[in-house]
């Protein structure tokens, strides 16, 4: 059987004054597509458009080939939460669960009901039938709202914040929900976040949204480590964000920090090799892809990016110690509390830090807002 | 400028005041009548006469409004479109001006300006019970129609959205969804509306007259005895409305206790 497919192409949307611009993406139905975004960047604009609530302006939605574009909602039949679940008060759980069943009149069928069964068995709320909303906790009650979008094996579930109502145990619960039904109903999932951490645990895709537009597209931790833009490294809380210009040496491309000699590279960013001499640029590197090492201490490998620093502050916690370094700038280095303890580390300590080549990530300034 | 505590204990002294004037003004009508007043009240035939004229037309008046007011207020919560301002304005407008008003403009309407038009249809609304339906009807509609956009603003329009993507069609939704979820709201503008009808005088007192056993509502009942020095009748009847006015106004605020804030 062909796999379920969404294929989304230039889409513009407007709402208001708010405009959805040049949208495009495609998901299978073993994805995970995780939308992350800022409060504001028109994710739910996005998903509400993808279930045919809002109009296109331009561009095309095709499903499994087949264009979807002006369908409106009722005749997509995608499954759609919202992240306060949504459930009628005036229901109980089973008529909310069956809600969608009784519109196409399929509410007393055999089979509806044997699914209505499987489903609230496996999530755990078959014990609530009965109840009213209003009797139910916010995991219950965002487990009844999944078990209504999924009840009729939609082609694809689309999620927006579903977790972000939840406290953190029952956040966690529902992740694990999530990824059980996404592997054991073998549905494609759209998951609109603005935490990342969702998005790491979650997502097998993350598509990357900043007012309206899509900024970056790919796997978690590609995104995690190489965010596209200046913004998005700020979005993703990128730790160690170095302003400097990039250099043209014997055709090689180099990143030379501001302020001091430090010369990172040679850079293999495709996209730094077309740009001119001297450009604006900044390094974006993650906290634990600097290594910090004793000056004396070799480093394995071909001769690396390596720099001499002293430590002027360290943060202890349960997993890691942040340690914050000063030389050629400020950097914030991650290391283990093994590595800290075996190095004898201490404020004030000089250390060498160190970059692998893979690991020099540029953004240019052409690619900033 | 008072202090935060005595300008609050100003506060509480004022509204102790209102709270006591209130009360006494009701005691006032309650002292004056008595239960074999009442009871003698009760048996007169003009009493019952009016007591069921007015029952059965502002119900009618009111099941009319409540038809209007729906989608009005429906269209009013929903939709930006042009003109939508004034057209709000428009229901405003019998809210504001005073009644006696609003009887002579229905006077012109069913009179001298379309009033052999619909005559010739079987309309005669001067000095006759539909004159009393229509201005009770004119009187509530605005009531039921601000009543009813303000609930259907305060719904969470994503409950509805929910249902589409269900499979449900935008009537189905209205059906569905929408109007469950404003239950409380809608039946506490109907009652408000109806409310409004049972009491009106002024524009019924324009537009159909003040005929006894005819048109002779409550209100209008109240006054013709007041008028010809009856005061144990028209003391009675306003104590009949003073209490049907209150459990109204009971069964208003828990219905739209948690529903409507105007």
């Amino acid at each position: 059987m062909k796999e379920t497919s969404l294929k989304v192409s230039n889409i513009h949307v407007k709402a208001g004054k708010f405009r959805l611009k040049d949208i495009s993406f495609e998901m299978k139905k073993s994805d995970y597509l995780v939308i992350l975004g800022p409060t504001g960047c028109g994710k739910t604009v996005l998903l509400e458009t993808l279930v045919g609530l809002r109009e296109v302006t331009a561009g095309h939605v095709h499903l499994n080939g087949k264009e979807i574009t002006a369908l409106p909602p009722e005749q997509r039949r995608f499954g759609f939460a919202y992240q306060d679940s949504l459930l009628y008060p005036y229901m109980n759980v089973r008529d909310n669960i069956l809600f969608g069943a009784k519109a196409m009149k399929r509410d007393r069928e055999g089979a509806v009901l044997k699914r209505l069964e499987g489903t609230t068995q496996k999530m755990n709320i078959a014990h609530l039938l009965e109840r009213y909303p209003r009797s139910l906790s916010g995991g219950e009650k965002q487990r009844v709202s999944l078990a209504r979008a999924i009840l009729l094996n939609p082609p694809l579930l689309l999620l927006d914040e579903p977790l972000s109502a939840l406290d953190p145990k029952m956040r966690q619960s529902m992740q694990e929900l999530l990824r059980d039904l996404h592997t054991s109903e073998q549905i494609g999932i759209l998951h609109v976040t603005h935490d990342f951490n969702e998005a790491l645990q979650l997502g097998t895709k993350v598509l990357v949204m900043e007012e309206g537009r899509v900024l970056q597209q790919g796997k978690p931790m590609e995104i995690f480590n190489k965010p596209g833009t200046l913004s998005m490294a700020h979005f993703l809380l990128v730790e160690n964000i170095q302003e400097g210009e990039i250099i043209k040496e014997r055709g090689l491309s180099y990143f030379r920090k501001k302020g001091n000699s430090l010369l990172l590279g040679p850079l293999n960013n495709h996209s730094t090799n077309s740009v001119p001499d001297r450009r604006k640029a900044y390094l974006v590197a993650r906290s634990g892809n600097i290594r910090l090492t004793l000056p004396n201490e070799l480093v394995e490998g071909p001769a690396p990016n390596r720099w001499l620093a002293e430590i002027v502050q360290k943060n202890l916690y349960h997993t890691h110690v942040d340690v914050l370094c000063n030389g050629c700038g400020y950097w914030q280095v991650a290391i283990s509390i093994s590595d800290w303890q075996r190095m004898g580390l201490e404020i004030g300590a000089p250390v060498c830090l160190s970059l692998k080549k893979e690991d020099l990530h540029i953004v240019e300034e052409r690619n900033f807002k | 400028m008072l202090k935060r505590g005595s300008l609050f204990t100003f506060f509480w002294a004022i509204l102790i005041f209102a709270v006591l004037f209130y009360l006494l003004l009701i005691f006032s009508i309650i002292s004056y009548s008595d239960l074999e007043m009442l009871a003698g009240v009760l048996r007169d035939p003009e009493f019952r006469f009016a007591i069921k004229f007015t029952l059965w037309t502002s119900t009618l008046a009111t099941a009319l409004a409540t038809i209007v007011a729906l989608p009005c207020g429906f269209l009013l919560s929903r939709y930006r479109f042009k003109g939508r301002a004034f057209f709000d304005t428009l229901f405003d407008i019998p809210i504001i001006l005073p009644p006696l008003v609003s009887g002579i403009a229905l006077l012109i309407f069913f009179g001298p300006f379309w009033g052999d038009r619909l005559a010739r249809l079987g309309i005669n609304a001067v000095f006759t019970p539909l004159g009393v339906i229509i201005a009770q009807w004119f009187i509530a509609t605005p009531f039921a129609t601000k009543t009813f956009k303000h609930t259907f603003a305060s719904l969470d329009r994503r409950m509805e959205k929910v249902a589409r993507t269900l499979g449900f069609t935008p009537a189905m939704v209205f059906y569905k969804v929408t109007l469950p979820l404003a239950r409380n709201g809608i039946i506490g503008g109907i009652i408000m509306a109806w409310a409004r009808a049972l009491g009106e005088f002024g524009a019924t007192a324009m537009l159909a007259g003040i005929t006894r056993m005819k048109t002779e509502t409550l209100s209008v009942a109240v006054f013709l005895n007041m008028s010809i020095g009856d005061m144990k009748f028209a003391l009675s009847t306003a104590l009949v409305m003073l209490l049907i006015a209150l459990f109204l106004l009971v069964v208003v605020k828990v219905f739209l206790s948690d529903e409507v804030r105007t």
